[in-house]
């Protein structure tokens, strides 16, 4: 029971902090930043929400939202400038970009201007001026990672100059009235033939074609391609404009080959077939795409889906030599099929006669050559190679929820580039499920499963909660620590203990998420939702239930909670293609969620990396992480800095001998004000006493002073100067700052120092622990070994670890309160478990020795 | 088999668009128009059974669309859809027996349930 006047003061706010004003400050401060940035978190998962397709919404309600974001995020930064005293100027410089990116989208103004982009900087709000093929090659290379060879777009903005600057948009114009005629067309592309090309024009893209000969050198020959607005996009426009391949990189060749391919833009069938969809004559832009030459072994079409058989098998045609002969049907190529899996199985091939192949001409353009005799009746494609190429075509088709008909080429080194992606053209009279509409009985009758078959064993039924609907199967892939995401298998589902924005590294390619704990408003939830990855979170016992290896399908598509099925459930996930995919087809759907871009992802993933700055975040997304990380540096400086001027300190009155004393800054200790020592059980701040508890937990103090051997016992003495002191109170050692909710502490154990700074709050993305250890008696070898057991037992918890020499710092965040109760009990024993453990780390398989110990409870040194 | 007819009318294109994409997908038949007149031509020639119309919009209205409506065909259901709660609004469209009044983002199973409901499901 807490003294009366004691609550009182509580009551009226007149009880003042012993640590000072400045530090109470701080800390109200740091709490207004977190509720900002909940506000403003909260603003981005109900736009993911709204426009997630579940909902009409209309831009009125895209204004008021980003209106609320807005001030949220503003406020965030005022209250943040204040907790920093400015410390960090061009995060403001940041705001204003992203804010001025996303009102140009909301406003329909995006547009960057350029006349060259290159498809490193290509982003979706930027697709339009490069036209739909160079725009779905870029998010192959930059979403999906897979080999694209390097590329260069002369844009839309220099196809408007380009025809402006010679008048030929009022031939275009005149054009517009009727049917044009024949001869109209042909004067038309003899206008653009013998047009010249703007001098700004001309300058950007000999720089580009500077840029690509210092890469590749002055053997660099291009493909010129056509890239129409909407062209791969909606319409495959297959064959309805120009290629020029094998085009040396010099000005007039490359400006040559673009006027070509410009022109095409006006032949009469290009003509006729983009008024069926609904473009008169002159209204669809041009883009061009000038991409490097691959010196190609091998390459063909791949088909993500059989476009006539089984659409759970795939087709590759290949062929020697360059693709042309594969593209235009010239040359009978090598066919595989292979069954659509994580492993794909080739399930049929055939070698085909491959009389002629296409190869690069000396000095440019294309020859098409006898296939020596004995390349004919060889297959083209090694299993390996044909398996690869699948994984990449599932994958991609994964990506824009559409089969895709797939240009590749594997080079004389064996690396496979994809050199074109559009929707496949699927008949839609023969019925296959990707093309028809279906509407799709209910699921998830409990004791029922979807086709009646006995064999489909249901793992758990109901559990968590859904982050992103949808189906998603695979094998699964037990992630323990993050770097286990290097051995990530393509289309594996991901399950672990915790939700981890490092997930993001494995997001285009993962089929599902599950997670034992987690919550809706993390961080990694919102990569799911960007990344549209089906998701469900806090399913409690998910990693113990579910076996690595193990073929799994996740319905997460219904309503409420999810489903995890033994085996590939193929009718699931085709039903939920069925469902999904065709919202996502709708142009204005996906034109006004294209702001989201700028909102929700996630980029700045770890603190730890260099890119964590202002000038790296590019989404609103991450300017409130980046307040986040930040406002929490700045307490565990200034709380140490609190520490000092403290004057009035409570001692901690435990079992064992860690000699903590306390200041609370409101709510932390249920003590009276006079009161100088306290015991566990009037501790009320919740980390603190968790700490503590796991701290003094049996057996890990019954082991006296380990002996040191010659050289440890020399080393701690020469280290002696620094840290001796036995005087706690102003040395800043073994000193806790805590609020009910709130725990900094500094401890320092025989010779090494903890700082542990946490935050444990009801709002799970609020709540974090900052973890840094240092130091040590023995010498570095032992005490490195020491810093190595203690990353690897944090990172089991799901820890972000750094370790540089025998310092260690370790950061975790968006935690649910018990189970960061649950952490820091850990996190006690291990502070005390490990207090002299590096004096018997004598070799490195000790460490592996002492962390299994750790594990199972045995604490025994 | 006859469909239901469903027609949309607001003056944002995504709405209609994403109306006829998911309402299309159970089965009804739907027309999408941007405003008001042309769809009020085409409702004197064709009967509907449920009409969803924005409350806002340039020239007719939404309480226009509404009392035309039940001028033409007494039974067809009327479903109003409006980016601002105007509690006014609400009560004279309730007064002019519109079947229901949804605040923009409307959840799309909402609406559909509310549909269901007008036709009498």
């Amino acid at each position: 029971m807490k003294n009366l006047a004691v609550r009182l003061k509580d009551i009226l706010g007149l009880r003042r902090s012993q640590a000072g004003p400045v530090f109470d400050l701080l800390f109200s401060r740091f709490k207004e930043v977190l509720e900002e940035n909940n506000r403003a978190l909260e603003i981005i998962t109900d736009m993911g929400d709204k426009l997630g397709g579940d909902y009409l919404f209309d831009i009125a309600y895209l204004e008021t939202a980003y209106s609320k974001l807005s001030f949220a995020v503003r406020d965030s930064l005022f209250t943040f400038d204040l907790l920093t005293q400015k410390r960090y100027p061009h995060l403001h410089g940041a705001v204003d970009r992203v804010e001025s990116s996303i009102k140009k989208m909301l406003y329909n103004i995006a547009t960057s201007g350029e006349m060259v982009v290159f498809y490193r900087d290509i982003s979706w709000d930027t697709s339009h001026e490069v036209g739909g093929k160079n725009a779905n090659l870029a998010e192959v290379r930059n979403y999906l990672r897979l080999n694209v060879p390097d590329a260069f777009v002369i844009t839309t903005h220099a196809f408007d100059s380009f025809l402006g600057y010679n008048g030929i948009d009022k031939q275009i114009e005149v054009l517009k009235g009727g049917e044009p005629q024949e001869s109209a067309l042909r004067q038309l592309r003899d206008s653009v033939l013998t047009a010249k090309i703007p001098s700004e024009t001309g300058r950007v893209v000999e720089k580009a074609l500077e840029e690509m000969k210092s890469r590749y050198g002055e053997k660099c020959f291009l493909a010129v391609r056509s890239s129409a607005e909407e062209e791969d996009a909606d319409f495959s426009f297959a064959g309805q404009f120009d290629t020029r391949l094998n085009i040396p990189p010099e000005l007039t060749a490359v400006m040559a080959a673009y006027k070509e391919v410009v022109a095409s833009l006006f032949s009469p069938r290009a003509v006729s077939y983009q008024r069926q969809l609904g473009y008169p004559p002159g209204q669809m832009k041009m883009a061009v795409g000038c991409m490097a030459m691959v010196d190609a072994a091998v390459s063909g079409v791949m088909y993500s889906s059989h476009p006539a058989g089984d659409a759970n098998t795939l087709l590759i045609n290949a062929a020697w030599g360059l693709g042309s002969t594969v593209v235009e049907g010239r040359s009978d190529a090598d066919l595989y099929v292979l069954e659509k899996k994580a492993d794909p199985e080739i399930v049929d091939s055939r070698t085909g006669g491959k009389e002629v192949m296409a190869t690069a001409g000396k000095e440019r353009g294309i020859e098409t050559i006898r296939t020596p005799g004995d390349m004919k009746m060889m297959q083209s494609l090694t299993g390996e190679q044909a398996k690869e190429l699948a994984r990449q075509a599932i994958l991609i088709e994964r990506h824009f929820r559409k089969p895709q008909d797939i240009e590749w080429a594997i080079d004389r080194k064996g690396k496979i580039f994809i050199l074109q992606t559009r929707p496949l053209k699927v008949d839609e009279t023969t019925g296959s499920s990707l093309s028809a509409f279906r509407i799709v009985p209910r699921r998830g009758i409990p004791g029922e499963s979807a086709d009646g078959s006995s064999d489909a064993k249901v793992l758990t039924r109901d559990k968590g909660v859904v982050i992103q609907r949808g189906v998603g199967a695979g094998r699964v892939f037990i992630a323990r620590h993050p770097e286990e995401l290097d051995l990530f298998p393509k289309g594996a589902v991901l399950v672990a203990a915790h939700d981890s924005s490092d997930y993001v590294r494995v997001m285009p390619y993962v089929s599902a998420i599950i997670t034992d704990v987690g919550t809706p408003t993390s961080h990694m939830a919102s990569l799911c939702r960007e990344f549209r990855v089906p998701t469900v979170v806090n399913t409690g016992n998910a990693t113990g239930i579910l076996v690595h290896g193990e073929e799994i399908t996740l319905d997460a598509d219904g309503e409420g909670n999810a489903t995890v099925y033994r085996g590939i459930r193929k009718e699931l996930l085709d039903s939920a293609a069925a469902r999904s995919a065709r919202m996502d087809d709708l142009h204005e759907f996906r034109k006004k969620r294209y702001i989201l871009r700028y909102i929700a992802p996630l980029n700045l993933v770890d603190p730890l990396m260099d890119d964590f700055t202002p000038e790296g975040c590019k989404t609103m997304h991450d300017i409130i992480r980046f307040i986040h990380e930040k406002s929490v540096t700045e307490l565990v400086e200034n709380a140490q800095e609190a520490k000092m001027r403290s004057q009035t300190l409570v001692k901690l009155d435990i079992s064992v001998p860690a000699g903590i004393v306390v200041i609370d800054m409101g709510g932390g200790l249920d003590a009276a004000e006079e009161q100088r020592s306290i015991s566990l059980e009037r501790v009320s701040s919740l980390p603190l006493r968790a700490l503590i508890k796991g701290m003094i937990h049996p057996g890990l103090w019954k082991s006296d002073t380990v002996s040191l051997k010659v050289n440890d016992f020399l080393s701690s003495m020469m280290r002696m100067s620094d840290i001796v002191t036995d005087n706690a109170t102003h040395s800043g050692y073994n000193l806790a700052v805590v609020t009910r909710e709130y725990l900094n502490l500094s401890l320092r154990f025989g010779y090494h120092f903890t700082t542990l700074d946490c935050y444990c709050s009801e709002t799970a993305r609020n709540n974090h622990i900052y973890f840094r250890f240092a130091g040590g008696a023995t010498d570095i070898t032992k005490r490195s070994r020491r810093i190595s057991l203690i990353a690897t037992v944090l990172k089991g918890y799901g820890f972000s670890t750094k370790t540089k020499g025998d310092l260690l710092t370790a950061r975790l965040s968006t935690m649910g309160r018990d189970e960061i109760e649950v952490i820091l009990d850990h996190l006690g024993r291990l502070i005390a478990y490990t207090r002299q453990l590096d004096a018997v780390l004598h070799d490195d398989s000790a460490v592996e020795r002492y962390i299994k110990n750790f594990t199972v409870g045995n604490y025994d040194l | 088999m006859n469909a239901y007819r469903i027609m949309v009318i607001d003056d944002e294109k995504i709405v209609g668009d994403m109306a006829k994409m998911s309402l299309e997908k159970d089965g009804y038949m739907v027309e999408t128009f941007l405003n008001a007149e042309p769809a009020l031509a085409r409702l004197r020639e064709q009967k509907f059974d449920v009409v969803v119309t924005d409350l806002k919009m340039k020239g007719i209205d939404g309480m226009e669309v509404l009392r035309t409506v039940k001028k033409l065909y007494p039974e067809t259901r009327v479903i109003m859809i409006t980016a601002f709660a105007n509690l006014d609004a609400a009560i004279e469209a309730l007064r002019a027996e519109v079947h229901d009044f949804f605040p923009k983002p409307v959840k799309i199973k909402e609406l559909k349930a509310s549909i269901q409901r007008a036709l009498g499901g």
